[in-house]
């Protein structure tokens, strides 16, 4: 006997106005029934042309325009482009500038990461709780920023040849106190999710990205570090003396959401152990290098990586001698992420698509630059 | 033990062997691929695992010198740590085409349509080139060096602002 109810394929937009989406960003699914047969990613929304922009300011005046690439983590941003621009004219940072780097990053890599794990929690439907309590504890971090940079969101911190200013004579005994708070928080939030029924129905074998397809797709960060690859460009290229910090990379072996998830909180644990070392072993001395503001740095090329809370941020600066760069191109980890949306939602569910969708962490000021 | 990044020479040195003939030139950056090898090349590198072992393309662009565009291709190996650029030159600034690296990364599927989008390079055999950031049937290529010139540049009083003009006129003007 044949089905009595017929189906047909149809398309359903998820955004650009949808809370999953994490900004203005669509995805348009061929759906039949609850199964999805197709899905083709729109974006652009946002799209402000960064790189034709920093063609037309200085060195230093491109540093503000990086903060807004990737809004949720400025510092990560900064400290690629100034590396990039180090690189390609050959300065050297003080080693207390190094260090503030690193306290920095591995601060801003915690506030990220409180947002993914809540907003991921949120996308489960995990409804309110986690996401309020990872927003409590990332305002503790934007106080510090506030109080060393002036701003919460885009720091705009990081300088060429170091960092703007030195630490404030608080910073040092308020990190401590929040780096003795903050496991505390991480066990709560794995308390209550890595073990609960629900959560574990809703991301376990859910958008499932194998190692192979992981290194083809040019993934990075959680993302590829959640299907079994050991990468992370703290270890494999070390930059800011992180050679100095003992840390472990975490992976998963499933390679599904879940274990994205998993990836991403023992990361915090690890950040607040890089962070730690660095708050004891803090160098005195200047904390920047003079750097001339109409810097040009000889003809050449320089691509630059860090390790950013979504992947690895690389920043390839082109000079021609110029004031300010003939080409800036920035590599944005959760655009290059996005690729594999397609093999990871096809043959799902629209309620798995946002459970996917949710385990990329997309950032979409990066996505459309 | 930090990343080795490679010399456009030694790059070089394991293509030809890899496949004689692909190689155009080098420098101690990069090495230059003739684009009608490039596909090839690219195959042998990614598979030639006890050498360079090339597995995973980290970043694609394109930039534009007046005279010809350059895309850039950054490519590492995880097992042995190390780190390449590969470019090919673009010439022509009508229809400037290359052949896709979709078929052999897969991560160069966005990538790809962004130097679309951004540069009008055409990558032929990519599945669905399409505009990424700007919307179908905008009609200049922003990142282009004489953008202002091309309709989509043209805006109303932008030519006046401080700064746009700054740069000394370019050595070759190819717009018609």
């Amino acid at each position: 006997m044949t089905s009595a109810i017929k189906s047909e394929p149809f398309i359903l937009n998820i955004g650009p106005q949808h809370p999953s989406t994490h900004g203005v960003f669509r995805v348009k699914v061929t759906v039949d029934g609850e199964r999805i047969l197709d899905a083709e990613m729109v974006m652009g929304y946002l799209h402000r042309s960064m790189e034709k922009l920093a063609e037309e300011r200085t060195y230093t005046q491109n540093i503000p325009f990086t903060d807004r690439t990737d809004y949720l983590s400025s510092m990560s941003n900064n400290l690629g482009y100034c590396l990039a621009v180090e690189k390609l004219a050959g300065i050297d940072v003080p080693d207390r500038g190094q260090a503030i780097r690193v306290i920095m990053a591995e601060l801003q890599r915690l506030a990220s990461h409180c947002m993914a794990v809540g907003a991921f929690a949120n996308d489960t439907g995990a409804w309110q709780t986690p996401v309020m309590w990872a927003f409590r504890e990332r305002e503790k971090i934007l106080d510090l920023f506030e109080m060393t940079a002036g701003a919460r969101l885009t720091c705009n911190y990081m300088r060429i040849g170091g960092v703007a200013f030195d630490l404030p004579k608080d910073f040092v005994p308020m990190a401590r106190d929040l780096m003795k708070t903050f496991p505390a928080f991480i066990d709560d939030i794995d308390g209550m999710l890595t073990e609960n029924e629900i959560f574990l129905v809703r991301t376990r074998g859910v958008a499932v990205i194998s190692p192979e397809l992981a290194v083809n797709g040019s993934l990075a960060g959680p993302m590829l570090r959640g299907s079994g690859i050991a990468w992370d460009i703290r270890k494999a290229d070390p930059y800011c003396g992180y050679e100095k910090y003992d840390f472990d990379i975490p992976i998963g072996y499933q390679g599904d959401s879940f274990d994205r998830f998993i990836v991403r909180l023992e990361e915090m644990r690890q950040s607040v152990r890089i962070v730690q070392q660095a708050l004891d072993a803090l160098p005195g001395g200047p904390h920047s290098t003079q750097v001339p503001l109409a810097l040009r740095p000889p003809a050449g090329e320089a691509y630059a990586r860090v390790e950013g809370p979504r992947g690895e941020l690389g920043y390839y600066v082109v000079s021609d001698e110029g004031p300010s760069p003939y080409r800036f191109h920035i590599r944005p980890p959760s655009f290059i992420n996005l690729s594999v949306l397609k093999e990871m939602t096809v043959g799902g569910s629209v309620a798995d698509a946002i459970v996917a969708l949710g385990s990329v962490d997309i950032v979409v000021g990066e996505i459309d630059r | 033990m930090p990343t080795r990044w490679l010399t456009g020479h030694e790059t070089a040195e394991a293509i030809e062997d890899l496949v004689p003939g692909s190689v155009a030139r080098s420098t101690g950056v990069a090495c230059y691929l003739k684009p009608e090898m490039l596909v090839e090349a690219c195959h042998a590198l990614r598979d030639d695992s006890d050498g360079l072992d090339l597995v995973h393309l980290t970043n694609l662009c394109a930039v534009d010198y007046w005279s010809h565009f350059e895309v850039v291709y950054h490519l590492q190996s995880f097992y042995k740590n190390q780190f390449a650029t590969l470019k090919v030159d673009v010439q022509g600034r009508d229809k400037p085409a290359i052949p896709s690296v979709v078929p052999v990364w897969h991560g160069a599927w966005m990538q790809e349509c962004e130097a679309y989008d951004l540069f009008g390079i055409v990558f032929e055999g990519h599945p669905n080139l399409h505009r990424i950031l700007l919307w179908d049937g905008y009609p200049g290529w922003p990142l282009r060096k004489d953008f202002l010139s091309m309709p989509g540049g043209l805006q109303p009083g932008l030519n006046e602002f401080a700064g746009t003009a700054r740069r000394e006129a370019p050595p070759v003007r190819l717009v018609e």
